[in-house]
């Protein structure tokens, strides 16, 4: 059996990294085995703060480079991120479970279905509350969006549950879901979302 | 046209997935010391294929065209054993990787020669690329052009990407190497080593670059 891999995109400081850094005691607590694989943008730091969380094994974080093109690398040359996938699966053949996290990009990013089985597009308040009536493909195609940050949406000016609704308007009642990383919140019912839709376990 | 001109044109274009794109094999960090810029970008370039691929891709590639099985896998290891730098070793290792991932996913047989050498961490992209191409049913001298243009397109994209250069630029320049491209991608005696000491690239691949945006 292979580990699902499930992509992790969406715009720079909408809180990927944070939704893993949370995510990973929950998937510890529940038994799931994990590795990360990331895609900064420059160097390494994203894999760096994960592996310094201490939350995984730092060798179950891997990091690509992204060659300044943090959409090629997850979606018109996923190669790379799929040779160190199949890396890991080698190293570690009991693994349930591969995040891809996404360099930030905009909203036009996707994952290949070459790569993953399935993705999360994060977005946060703080990036305005029109970012769903945008729409694009991030919004429009991953399987589940992630609303993050929603603790800040009155010192922002965001009406947040008519951003919620209106992110599942248009994504015509697929999954969305509001978090506040950095707090915890919300994280539970996304790793219970990827067991029911993904893990199956 | 033939199929495989066909085939080496699908395979040598930049949409052809294998990793590549990642690698700047030293231009970041000599652009960013001021050792190359965009008045001598092309000048890099030529001296990379004359140099590098010439000497080192060029022999590597052709090992992993012409041989098979123990003798392939043999070649990789003389391969790796002839990058003495850890670090451009390992990356060609990472590269090769990519490219045996594509080639699963594109469901094209490998060697096993060649997946023997993979999976004991040699499986350098020179090499693999040899066995990738001849898989792919080209000529020896058609997967050199196309190893010689994908290295020269790969380096003029970066440079688009960093914003030294621009599209259309990088393309004229391209034209302008097309006849070095076809002078240097002539086959190797088949007991030729791969040898070569490039100072400016070496160097420049070894430094360390705050804020690098390319694998190397």
């Amino acid at each position: 059996m292979t580990a699902a891999r499930v992509g992790i995109g969406g715009p720079v400081g909408s809180g990927k990294t944070a939704l893993i850094e949370a995510m990973l005691g929950v998937l510890a607590e529940t038994g799931i085995e994990t590795a990360v694989i990331t895609n900064d943008l420059v160097t390494d730091e994203d894999a760096e703060r994960l592996r310094k969380g201490g939350k995984l094994a730092p060798d179950r974080v891997r990091a690509v480079q992204a060659g300044a093109c943090p959409h090629t690398v997850i979606r018109e040359d996923p190669t790379l991120n799929m040779a160190a996938a199949d890396r890991l699966e080698a190293d570690y053949p009991g693994l349930d479970l591969i995040l891809l996290e996404s360099g930030g990009d905009n909203l036009a990013s996707t994952f290949s279905p070459n790569l993953v089985d399935y993705w999360i597009f994060v977005i946060d308040v703080a990036g305005g509350d029109d970012i769903p009536r945008k729409k694009g493909p991030g919004i429009l195609q991953a399987n589940l969006l992630v609303i993050n940050k929603a603790d800040l949406a009155p010192h922002v000016g965001v009406d947040f549950p008519r951003m919620l609704a209106e992110a599942t308007e248009v994504r015509g009642g697929s999954a969305v879901l509001p978090t506040v990383c950095r707090k915890g919140e919300g994280v539970v019912e996304v790793v219970e979302h990827l067991r029911r839709e993904v893990l199956f376990k | 046209m033939s199929l495989s001109t066909i085939r080496a044109m699908q395979l040598a274009d930049s949409g052809f997935p294998s990793g590549v794109f990642a690698y700047s094999w030293g231009l970041e960090t000599a652009l960013a010391d001021g050792q190359v810029c965009k008045r001598t970008l092309t000048d890099w370039v030529a001296a990379e294929l004359r140099t590098r691929w010439l000497r080192f891709d060029r022999v590597a590639l052709a090992g992993g065209f012409r041989l098979a099985g123990e003798a392939l896998t043999d070649w990789f290891h003389t391969v790796d054993t002839l990058m003495p730098v850890e670090r451009n070793r390992r990356e060609s290792a990472e590269a090769g990787d990519a490219l045996f991932a594509s080639a699963r996913a594109l469901r094209i047989s490998m060697d096993p020669g060649a997946e023997a050498a993979q999976a004991s961490g040699t499986g350098h992209f020179s090499v693999a690329h040899g066995v990738f191409l001849r898989a792919c049913g080209l000529t020896l001298t058609e997967a050199l052009e196309t190893s010689a243009l994908s290295m020269a397109r790969g380096a003029f994209s970066a440079a688009v990407r960093l914003g030294v250069s621009g599209a259309i630029t990088t393309q004229r320049d391209l034209l302008a190497l097309a006849p070095l491209l076809s002078e240097l991608a002539v086959a190797p005696a088949p007991d030729d080593l791969p040898s070569g000491f490039m100072p400016l690239s070496d160097v420049a691949l070894m430094r360390p670059h705050e804020g690098r945006l390319f694998i190397n």
